[in-house]
């Protein structure tokens, strides 16, 4: 039997501030409890240390706003570098399931980053799939979120992409942080039914989670089928979580993964870093190693403390029916929605960054093309915490975008370059088919390619 | 006059040092005879006309609690274990005498689970009645709070007071339960016969008027007072591995990034000094496929030597893990590793024309010129050894790391030199230095390097400081020590570094390793801050010096 691969990147030298939540504490205790307990040496782990992740991994994903060293320190590279390590360890056959305790974590952040929002600047898990795809050629993925917060940066990138099944239940927006994650977020047209929220009520319990996961969450899995699926893994619906209401064990966060039986979880948020992660991180480790977790609990566990709420059941049920339908009538949704928007489909929205105190607008349109994923253009401004404002635009072409549409796409990055409309700090393109990332600086005229190729991992 | 014997595989090697240089070395093949009697024999061998009353110190390393550990044939040993919550009890089970307690002490040290005076009444009872006199205690987080443990012991002395009872407190300093269990366990179940060995020292010695203080060689390279080995036998256990190492480095030129190879008849040992100083495997050394708490050095082990068997197999030269006798040169029935070289280089070991004809022999075996074959064999030789000594590198550099300063800033090995011991290293480590492309040494004390190392090692000492502001008090991993911290609230890392430093001092003073604590520094030095809610309620620190392997200031080294 293969081993559980596990990275264990606690950033001991590395805080947002002395004080806050990511803090050099927060994974303290828990790198004391699986080094007390051994885990290191038993025959059913193996331990991998991170990399750096290349700026060529972050452009893959992000356009960051002025520039990738600006938005990710050295601490995110490593973080990210770490995910990428685990993901490559699976692709490899090294492990039959891995599991990367990095910080800082990732799930906030969007394509377009211009700082720091739900403590995140850059999303690990996005930069590690998109990693995957290229190396790889992997293709459907499935990504289930199971922070208490909605992973809103996870699901805008990947809001417009078929090919990823983006599942998050986290406490209600209504009541938390960052606000949304609403059953009527599906995707956009061309991926309409691949973005399913699940809003939990406050204080849910064990039961009304696992009660989602095989009702919902695991169907969704049979009916996708995706080649990988990626547990983005928060830790803060434990009961004795400072910045949420909810009311799950580490047993339960141990029961979820043995049915979820993902193939790489990574890290995300988890504040009770005394009381909740040494016994969740301990729960999520033995789970995927395979190993009994009856023995495990926290000190203070009175199993009859949890009693889920009737009504709140019914309420799960409910959410179960309707997201599987929208689901599976998600073709057909699509089909109708790409033919109502023709072309371009367009939008435009206000995205907050809590921690950095920035306020973004940005207008973005997705080209539809009924052979491939084509493209997306965001045309992004915001007002940084130091004063400065950036007004940017963005070329995203998409992995499986066709001949005409990477042209397309690629003819617009230049005419917006030679035509200077709209008086743009920076015009970036982001082609992933052609694995190319430009950045043009319209105050000196110059373009930039994103390089850095990382070497290669490992060598066998 | 300095002593130093080392019991080997198939000798018992000895070194006299006096006015700071080598006067005299012994080396006895064993015969019949037992462990102590060939240490013995040597002694007297090195004392012959000569006054014992000179001899200022005598230091031993030996195979005997390596071997107790091979053949399995320590003391009957039960465990007591309380692993608390976490793990399944059975991955703990190291012995079918295995006992669990409930009970359990989180990462703080705080009790969250008291013991059962009953269960722990019922287990001493059981104990009792399967006749096991030996007993290793141990609880999972006790190097943070040793109570459990004590609680434990107390009751034995109580109701089974001739059993002797070890404390995984007191044999481990750090995280890792499963480690501490099996040191406490191989601890205990060693000691009698240990303990037997030392009071024959003691005895023998006084017997011939010693009147100096007696030294036991450890895994890392360092030594401890006979007396303390009594409570620490364990840390006796491969020893010989480590006499090597430290006689690399008396007879290294200068404190330089090398690695040791002790080439012998059927195995090369491969140790690497970091800056003249022995580097230690970060896992512990392992005995019988489990981890313990022991440090013991970084060392890779390969069954290649001069006495290697060359065989055909499938067309190709192979050389072969066993020993079917000496080489050709010296009367052996093949040819071996040795006489490859021989012809190799025209070296003239032994009777030469014999090498050669065995080298022929196997060559037009395989249509092969002879000239060939013996190249074959030296390119093999040389690139096994060189392949798993990058290898020891590239584990070295990417030893996990847990700050992002360490990952950005990512070390990488710069060899500087091979040091060649043991009876083989003559011949091979002069081409595998040329492969590698680095200088060597091989020095002519090389075959009793490890005695001159055992003569000339000086004493280790390790202590490791945990501390909690919030809770105001400290715990050390030796001899029970813990505390109030002095002024909590204004207690900082340079007040815990301190702390540290003068236990250690205080420790080596009894320990006989006073003269050395000045030069004892800060290993690992780690401060959390503890924020509750947006305040801070206290500090966390880890802090662990120690006195680290290296020479005693008598030895003035070798000459060339």
């Amino acid at each position: 039997m293969k081993p559980t691969g596990l990275l264990f990147f606690p950033a001991f030298d590395w805080a947002i501030s002395p004080s806050h939540p990511e803090r050099e504490e927060r994974l303290l205790y828990t790198r004391d409890q699986i080094f007390e307990e051994g885990i290191m040496d038993l025959p059913q782990i193996r331990e991998y240390q991170p990399q750096l992740a290349s700026p060529r991994d972050i452009a893959r994903v992000h356009f960051c706003v002025p520039s990738i060293e600006r938005i990710a320190t050295e601490a995110h590279l490593v973080s990210a570098g770490g995910a990428i390590v685990i993901g490559d360890a699976f692709m490899k056959g090294e492990i039959k399931n891995g599991f990367a305790i990095i910080r800082p974590p990732g799930h906030h952040a969007m394509t377009v980053a211009h700082g720091n929002r739900g403590f995140c600047n850059i999303n690990n898990e996005a930069i590690m799939i998109e990693y995957l795809r290229r190396k790889y050629g992997l293709r459907r993925i499935t990504i289930v979120d199971t922070d208490v917060h909605h992973g809103d940066g996870t699901q805008e990138i990947y809001y417009h992409d078929p090919d990823v099944l983006f599942i998050s239940f986290h406490q209600d927006g209504r009541t938390l942080y960052p606000g949304s994650g609403f059953v009527e977020e599906l995707g956009w047209p061309p991926a309409w039914g691949t973005t399913i929220n699940i809003p939990l009520a406050p204080y849910t319990t064990d039961e009304g989670i696992l009660y989602t996961i095989d009702k919902l969450i695991l169907p969704l899995l049979e009916e996708f089928k995706p080649e990988l699926v990626v547990n983005s893994a928060g830790q803060d619906n434990h009961y004795s979580d400072p910045l949420a209401n909810m009311l799950f064990t580490a047993g339960g966060y141990a029961e979820l993964n043995r049915r979820l039986a993902p193939h790489i979880a990574v890290l995300e948020g988890g504040y009770s870093v005394e009381s909740a992660l040494p016994y969740i991180n301990l729960a999520l480790i033995m789970a995927m190693a395979g190993i009994d977790s009856s023995n495990l609990r926290e000190p203070d566990f009175d199993r009859s403390a949890f009693r889920e709420a009737p009504g709140n059941m019914e309420r799960l049920k409910k959410i179960a029916v309707l997201q599987l339908e929208n689901f599976r009538r998600r073709e057909e949704e699509q089909a109708a929605q790409m033919k109502k928007h023709g072309d371009f489909f367009s939008a435009q929205r206000r995205i907050y960054y809590d921690t950095d105190n920035i306020s973004e607008n940005q207008e973005i349109r997705q080209r539809l093309c009924k052979r491939c994923g084509s493209y997306r253009v965001i045309d992004s401004a915001a007002m940084h915490a130091g004063g400065e404002r950036y007004r940017v635009l963005c070329f995203s072409i998409s992995l499986y975008s066709c001949e005409n549409c990477r042209e397309e796409a690629r003819t617009a990055y230049r005419d917006s370059i030679e035509r200077a409309l709209g008086n743009y700090d920076y015009i970036y393109l982001q082609d992933r088919a052609a694995d190319e990332y430009f950045c043009f600086d319209c105050s000196s005229d110059d373009e930039l390619e994103v390089g850095g190729q990382r070497p290669e991992i490992g060598g066998d | 006059m300095l002593l130093g014997i080392d019991v080997g595989g198939t000798s018992t090697d000895g070194v006299l040092i006096h006015n700071g240089t080598m006067e005299k070395s012994v080396k006895k093949q064993h015969s019949g005879g037992g462990l102590t009697e060939s240490i013995l024999e040597v002694l007297d061998e090195l004392l012959k006309e000569r006054d014992a009353a000179g001899v200022r110190r005598l230091v031993i390393s030996t195979t005997l609690v390596t071997n107790l550990l091979a053949t399995r044939s320590g003391a009957r040993t039960a465990l007591i274990l309380i692993p608390g919550r976490g793990l399944p009890f059975s991955f703990y089970k190291i012995t079918p005498d295995t006992y669990f307690l409930q009970g359990n002490i989180d990462f703080r040290g705080k009790i969250t689970e008291k013991t059962s005076e009953a269960e722990i009444n019922t287990v001493i009872e059981n104990i009792k009645e399967n006749g096991i006199r030996h007993i290793a205690v141990a609880a999972k987080f006790s190097h943070r709070n040793r109570s459990l443990e004590q609680e434990v012991a107390g009751a034995i002395r109580e109701r089974y007071p001739e059993a002797k009872v070890t404390l995984g407190s007191e044999t481990a300093d750090r995280l890792n339960f499963p480690r501490r269990a099996a040191t406490a366990y191989y601890s205990a179940m060693t000691a009698p016969q240990w303990n037997e060995f030392a009071s024959r020292v003691e005895e023998a010695i006084q017997r011939r008027g010693l009147t100096a203080p007696v030294e036991i060689l450890k895994a890392d390279g360092g030594t401890m007072p006979l007396a303390v080995s009594r409570q620490r036998p364990l840390e006796t256990a491969y020893s010989g591995p480590a006499a090597s190492t430290m006689g690399a480095v008396a007879i290294s030129p200068g404190k330089e990034n090398a690695v040791m190879i002790d080439i012998g008849g059927t195995t090369s040992d491969i140790a690497l000094l970091i800056e003249g100083e022995p580097l230690h495997a970060s896992r512990g050394a392992c005995i019988d496929g489990r981890f313990t708490h022991i440090h013991a050095l970084a060392l890779r082990s390969l069954a290649l030597g001069g006495d290697s068997a060359i065989k055909a197999w499938e067309g190709r030269v192979e050389i072969a893990a066993e020993r079917l006798g000496p080489a050709a040169c010296f009367g052996g029935p093949a040819a071996t590793v040795t006489d490859a070289f021989n012809c190799h280089g025209s070296l003239g070991i032994g009777d030469a024309e014999l090498s050669k004809s065995a080298v022929a022999e196997l060559a037009s075996t395989l249509n092969m010129a002879p000239r060939e074959l013996a190249a074959a064999v030296v390119e093999q030789v040389t690139a096994r050894l060189h392949a798993l000594i990058e290898g020891m590198f590239r584990e070295w550099e990417n030893e996990p790391a847990y700050k992002v300063w360490e990952i950005v800033n990512r070390r990488s090995f710069k060899l500087e030199r091979l040091i060649g011991i043991g009876g083989a290293a003559a011949m091979i480590v002069p081409l595998l230095a040329e492969r590698m492309g680095v200088p060597f040494t091989v020095h002519r004390l090389a075959p009793v390097a490890n005695a001159l190392g055992a003569a000339v090692a000086r004493p280790t000492l390790a202590v490791h400081l945990y501390a909690d502001t919030q809770q105001k008090r400290f715990v050390i991993d030796q001899e029970g020590i813990e505390g109030p911290i002095p002024n909590h609230a204004t207690f900082q890392l340079a007040g815990a570094e301190e702390l540290a430093l003068e236990h250690l001092a205080r420790l080596a003073e009894k320990k006989g390793a006073g003269s050395y604590a000045k030069e004892a520094r800060v290993e690992l030095a780690e401060q959390f801050n503890m924020i509750r809610g947006w305040s801070r309620v206290g500090k966390i620190f880890q802090v662990r010096v120690q006195i680290a392997p290296g020479l005693i200031n008598e030895f003035k080294g070798v000459g060339v």
